[in-house]
């Protein structure tokens, strides 16, 4: 309803109306998110001097631009970001490589699912940040148990967005599937694959948003690089400001990569776009 | 214009589906069996348009599924041209009730799907068939469309053309233009009226709607409630081509009377069994007595 009104509305404006009302009703939506934060970050510092209890420790804006400029020059904070990043594909990679195979045999063949799901359940509600010192035992290096977190934190959701999406394909597709002479290789690339795609997206989706969880949760625990053990040392050397930025330039991090994987769906399903 | 396409070439003599006393009993959650099908027999003889007819829930859905080859009747057989129906085969194509064209693939792609997967002749050849097709189907434009891009009547009728590309034996559509609005359903009506009578595919249809069975069948198997079984056999003795005035001969009339008639002693026989109140017996028989 809003998109459709702010078109008509553009579309009158556009003949008569002055181009800065033109540009704020092209990008209405951009502008006023930023005008919340803008205003946002406005009462955070100007609230400051008020003396309001939570907010005295905390560092203002202004701290933070100027902390965050000051990081964005440094090679340390760029090595954080690739490190993580490279954690973050490795770890949400594997999930998918191993995760959506396993979700398909373990969803099609009756033996195995019996034999893989019991297994799945007792390990699956274990939060991966309890996995950390097992992790770290078990695999040689810091850079493997740290994949691996991520790995685990994706895998399950993966597994079961997979398992999901087969098993609730509609019968009436692989029916009328069958009856145009479908093999069973058709069925599996044709009709349960595609009819499944929706479903693994969502996984997807999910699974990469606890993936920058994971890393940033591992990597301040067995990390040496990495913008989760950047936080953490920022932390014990008393730098709140920059510690703000670390937690920005994550959720900034999450948010594009979220985009991302959104983005890859979108290429996977393309009958399911709407208009 | 048909001679052109492949689904035209065979017949005459091909695809006749005999149903030989067939049962089917389902359990329901309290594990206990329920008969829904009672020893149903009647055939679709080839290069006739047979309708199956009866309310809803009486378990016609359950018989063109057996038809189809999704599963098996528990007692009897079913014959198409004198062999014994075992699972499904694309001699047997269904149309279903909602559109099961799949959402994935464009249009084109889903009537090329299949002869692909039975590989018989090259892809490009397939590819042109199908083209042609849809350009007969009044689709050309919107071939390259998803299924959910269409209307409700494009896609019943992209469905028609995945099924008939094929060149079934059998035509099975089960309650196809349920959800359309009456408009479209009417157009479509006619158009595979058209159709039938060009191609003379033997087809099954399934409806509950008893002037839509008139005006497309040349025979009305009418099934009864449940367990059901077929009540009656009726000939349309409306001539073909088919037209929409047929709609108010008394031949037609006449055929609609002899139908209701069957199909209102067994709602009054559901609703005495159900012990309904015999005022709305009595409506019921203000309104078919006529």
């Amino acid at each position: 309803m809003a998109v459709d009104l702010a078109n008509i509305e553009r579309a009158e404006v556009s003949s008569t109306g002055s181009p800065v009302i033109k540009i704020f009703l092209r990008h209405g939506s951009f502008i006023v998110s930023l005008l919340t934060i803008l205003t946002l970050g406005l009462a955070w510092e100007f609230a400051k001097p008020l003396g309001i209890p939570g907010l005295l420790r905390v560092p203002s804006p202004s701290t933070i631009v100027t902390a965050s400029a000051e990081l964005l020059h440094s090679p340390t904070f760029w090595q954080a970001c690739y490190k993580s990043t490279l954690r973050i594909i490795a770890g949400f990679s594997l999930a998918q490589i191993v995760g959506i195979p396993l979700g398909f045999v373990m969803a099609t063949n009756r033996t195995i699912f019996n034999s893989a799901f019991p297994v799945a359940e007792t390990l699956r509600p274990i939060p991966p940040v309890a996995w950390i010192p097992i992790s770290i035992i078990f695999w040689p290096t810091r850079e493997e148990s740290t994949v691996f977190i991520v790995f685990l934190g994706a895998f399950w959701i993966v597994l079961l967005n997979t398992i999901g999406g087969v098993s609730t394909v509609d019968k009436v597709y692989s029916r009328a599937a069958l009856s145009l002479g479908s093999n069973r290789w058709h069925m599996l690339r044709y009709i349960i694959f595609p009819a499944a795609m929706p479903s693994i997206v969502t996984g997807m989706v999910i699974s990469m948003g606890i993936c920058w969880e994971m890393v940033v949760a591992a990597e301040m625990i067995a990390g040496d690089t990495g913008l989760g053990y950047l936080l953490w040392q920022s932390f014990e050397i008393n730098a709140t400001a920059q510690v703000l930025v670390c937690m920005f330039a994550i959720g900034l991090a999450g948010f594009l990569s979220s985009a991302a994987i959104r983005k890859l769906g979108d290429l996977l399903t393309p009958w399911s776009k709407k208009d | 214009m048909m001679s052109d396409l492949t689904f035209a070439q065979h017949k005459h003599g091909a695809g006749e589906i005999i149903v030989e006393d067939i049962s089917y009993s389902i359990r329901d959650r309290s594990g206990r069996l329920v008969e829904l099908i009672a020893r149903c027999s009647f055939r679709a003889e080839r290069g006739l348009f047979t309708a199956v007819v009866g309310p809803s829930g009486c378990g016609k859905t359950t018989i063109m599924n057996m038809i189809a080859g999704y599963h098996a009747p528990d007692q009897g057989k079913i014959f198409l041209d004198g062999v014994q129906v075992k699972g499904a085969s694309w001699e047997r194509l269904m149309v279903f009730q909602e559109t099961a064209l799949f959402p994935w693939m464009t249009t084109l792609e889903n009537v090329v799907y299949g002869p692909m997967v039975r590989a018989e002749k090259p892809l490009p050849q397939i590819r042109q068939e199908a083209a042609a097709l849809l350009q007969k189907f009044g689709l050309a434009e919107f071939k390259d469309r998803y299924p959910n891009e269409l209307s409700g009547g494009m896609q019943r009728r992209g469905e028609l053309a995945r099924v008939l590309i094929n060149d079934p034996l059998v035509l099975l559509m089960d309650e196809p233009f349920r959800g359309l609005d009456s408009m479209t359903r009417q157009l479509m009506q006619q158009y595979l009226v058209s159709l039938f009578e060009e191609a003379r595919t033997t087809t099954l249809f399934v409806t509950s709607e008893i002037d839509e069975a008139i005006f497309l069948a040349d025979r009305l198997v009418i099934l009864s409630g449940s367990p059901a079984t077929v009540a009656s056999v009726i000939e349309v003795p409306l001539p073909r081509p088919r037209t929409l005035d047929m709609l108010s001969t008394p031949d037609y009339a006449h055929a609609k009377t002899e139908a209701l008639e069957i199909l209102y002693a067994e709602a009054v026989a559901a609703f005495a069994g159900g012990g309904v109140v015999s005022d709305l017996k009595e409506s019921f028989e203000k309104i078919y007595a006529s």
